[in-house]
């Protein structure tokens, strides 16, 4: 009787173990992520993202079932800078994956090296929701994609030193395609430098101090905090007298108070991908700037 | 045969503790003879293609992250003399860190009114390790937690979506079921769902209505079965089961077994707008008595909570419950709490209750809460 139990629990651990080989399995939290480990791993890895792209990255729900892919996970790529700080903590220890855990070789900060806009100097929540260590929505801007790509590449060499020379390959061809498709961007938003728009929420710094445009306020009065009347007639006055024609939202916001406003000022209230996969045709990190650049340029023109 | 089977789990946990030992050591030589790599490629390259400096960023202290809670109430009561109160009744503290590579640490002190007296006092209501890297899936808590009792008792009291508790909850477990002890939690190697096995076994240190510590070496033991399925990205179904046995304050042995069944609807685009949850607990009794004829005894609360607008919620929740000591008096409950979540740090609720029971007439109560949170805040469970 016992030698039978001990067989069973011999096999179930013999199954956790030893069905580990191919490819090295990597869980990101965005999808943005989740596009750059694919073009860097190849087909040494396989990926998948927590996070969908057309959900709110600061509120993803730590659903159990995320724990079952932690759990074996060789490399965990998160954005950092607290924003994903409501849910992958929770579901990192529930892991029980080593190999993943903060400072652990598979554990990938990728907000390593990148210049922060917005690190504030103090912080007071009566500002609303503030990041401490700055604006995490850094992947917006496709220079900092280089960077990114660099700390995947470093994670999945630590975990895979034989693939070395096949992921620094691969980094150098994504980089040299963000540099050619970085001259095809700004040549396309070059007449619309210094073009005054208003955002929803704080999460566009980045893009926008990229592409030169100019982000005047936004619909909610502090982060976080949703549009009040006084904020809308504030945003509505902006807009009238700035000639402004355009409100950049992300699919995760609803758009009745965006709607108010433009029916009082004329302007256009524009849904832009936040992160890969938000709409159909954004299936890369490519496309998301191919994306937003064109739809932007169809509402400044 | 019981000593037998304790032996076994030792000799599991040793075996467990020796394998990571193993990897301990391991890591750390191949760690350190990739740092004397790293420094003698430093030296030889004279720091060509160096880094550009990364900014200081705030907020890095070797302190544990740390927060208040403040949970101020009103209240009123039909019946009585005092109808309407006002009280501070909870401040929790929290201290919460990784400890070192292998385990983090989570305190909760909390300084709380007693419901009956009035009076105020510092109690540890959690202070526990969790390890973050035995083998094999399983992972240890040892200290005082709250336990693995279906969904209402592992969460703090101002993070339910109501302010008093089931009537059929707090006639087997008071406050909560709370105590010292370990706890081993084994995720299971299922594909297909989440599967969890939790055992815990605890000293019966904290007062309880069903448990008592007595003079003997009797603890309590506890196993939960946890089954999570995602129906699809917008739903999901949980159903757990969980057993418990210990002394009772008759030297005798107390069972409860309790299901508890949930159903999450979270539209993934529109997640901080809309929500609806139906959760369900189902708990039976049954103590042992020195005259040899055990006391039986059931309860359920069942609620249902829906997200009306992104800072709007409304929960109604209906209790069933037999007195443990005596099944033929039942209370009925049916209560309503509207909640307006400012923002993730404060929210404000408001119950009514009115409560039938075939001992005494029907009474209402109402409660108005005030949560607020300074400081780091945790994130919550699922």
């Amino acid at each position: 009787m016992r030698i039978r139990s001990i067989l069973i629990i011999a096999m179930l651990l013999g199954n956790i173990y030893f069905v580990n080989a191919g490819t090295i399995k990597v869980v990101t939290t965005t999808t943005d992520l989740r596009s750059i480990t694919e073009l860097i791993g190849g087909n040494k890895v396989s990926v998948s993202s927590i996070a969908t792209g057309y959900q709110n990255p600061h509120f993803v729900d730590p659903k159990p079932s995320y724990i079952i892919s932690l759990s074996k996970a060789d490399v965990f790529v998160t954005v950092g800078l607290d924003l994903e700080t409501g849910w992958s903590p929770l579901l990192l220890t529930s892991s029980r994956n080593n190999k993943i855990q903060k400072g652990a070789g598979g554990y990938v900060d990728a907000s390593e090296g990148v210049t922060l806009y917005q690190v504030p100097s103090s912080l007071n929540r009566g500002e609303g929701d503030i990041h401490i260590y700055g604006n995490p929505h850094y992947w917006l801007d496709p220079v900092n994609g280089k960077v990114i790509a660099r700390n995947i590449a470093n994670g999945l060499e630590r975990v895979d030193p034989s693939n070395k020379t096949f992921y620094e390959a691969n980094l150098q061809a994504f980089n040299t395609r963000i540099d050619s498709k970085m001259k095809e961007w700004q040549s396309k938003m070059a007449p619309y430098k210094g073009s005054k728009i208003i955002a929803y929420h704080n999460e566009w710094v980045y893009f926008e101090t990229r592409f030169g445009l100019k982000i005047v306020d936004f619909m909610e009065p502090k982060p976080g905090i949703p549009p009040s009347p006084s904020q809308m007639v504030k945003v509505i006055n902006e807009i009238k007298a700035n000639s402004i024609k355009v409100i950049i939202s992300s699919p995760y916001f609803t758009t009745s108070s965006s709607d108010v406003v433009t029916r009082q000022t004329g302007a256009k209230a524009l849904t832009l991908a936040t992160s890969v996969g938000a709409f159909d045709p954004v299936k890369d990190y490519f496309d998301l700037f191919d994306y937003n650049i064109d739809h932007l340029i169809s509402v400044l023109k | 045969m019981g000593s037998k089977k304790i032996l076994f789990i030792m000799m599991m946990l040793l075996f467990a503790g020796n394998t990571c030992l193993g990897q301990v050591v391991s890591d750390s030589t191949a760690r350190d003879s990739l740092l004397l790599k790293q420094i003698e490629e430093q030296m030889q390259s004279q720091n060509i293609n160096q880094p550009a400096p990364q900014q200081t960023r705030s907020g890095i202290t070797a302190n544990p992250d740390l927060s208040v809670i403040g949970d101020f109430q009103g209240s009123y009561i039909s019946k009585g003399k005092k109808n309407f109160n006002t009280y501070l009744n909870e401040t929790e503290v929290a201290f919460q860190a990784v400890v070192d590579p292998y385990a983090r640490a989570d305190f909760f002190v909390s300084f709380g009114r007693d419901g009956e007296t009035g009076k105020y006092g510092v109690s540890i209501e959690e202070g526990y390790l969790t390890t973050l890297s035995l083998p094999a899936r399983l992972q240890l808590k040892v200290g005082k937690f709250k336990e693995a009792v279906g969904r209402i008792n592992p969460i703090h009291s101002h993070a339910l979506p109501f302010i008093d508790l089931p009537n059929a909850y707090v006639n087997y477990f008071g406050d909560g079921l709370n105590d010292e002890g370990a706890s081993l939690s084994w995720l299971l190697p299922n594909k297909k769902f989440y599967q969890e096995l939790v055992f815990q076994a605890t000293s019966g240190a904290e007062e309880s209505p069903t448990f008592f510590r007595g003079e003997t070496n009797r603890f309590i033991y506890l196993g939960h079965l946890k089954n999570f399925f995602t129906l699809n990205d917008n739903a999901t179904f949980e159903f757990g089961l969980t057993g418990i046995a210990g002394p009772n304050d008759s030297a005798r042995t107390t069972n409860i077994a309790s299901a508890d069944i949930t159903y999450k609807w979270k539209p993934v685009k529109m997640n901080t707008y809309k929500s609806l949850t139906w959760q369900s607990e189902f708990y039976y009794g049954r103590a042992g008595m020195p005259d040899g004829i055990p006391k039986k005894s059931f309860g359920l609360y069942s609620f249902i909570q829906y997200q009306l607008a992104k800072r709007w919620f409304l929960t109604g929740r209906y209790d069933y419950a037999q007195k443990p000591y005596n099944k033929s008096i039942v209370e009925n409950a049916f209560s309503l709490t509207g909640g307006w979540y400012a923002t993730e740090f404060s929210k404000i609720e408001l119950e009514s209750k009115l409560t039938n029971s075939n001992i005494e007439s029907s009474f209402f109560q109402a409660w108005l809460r005030w949560i607020f949170v300074i400081g780091a805040h945790g994130a919550h469970q699922y």
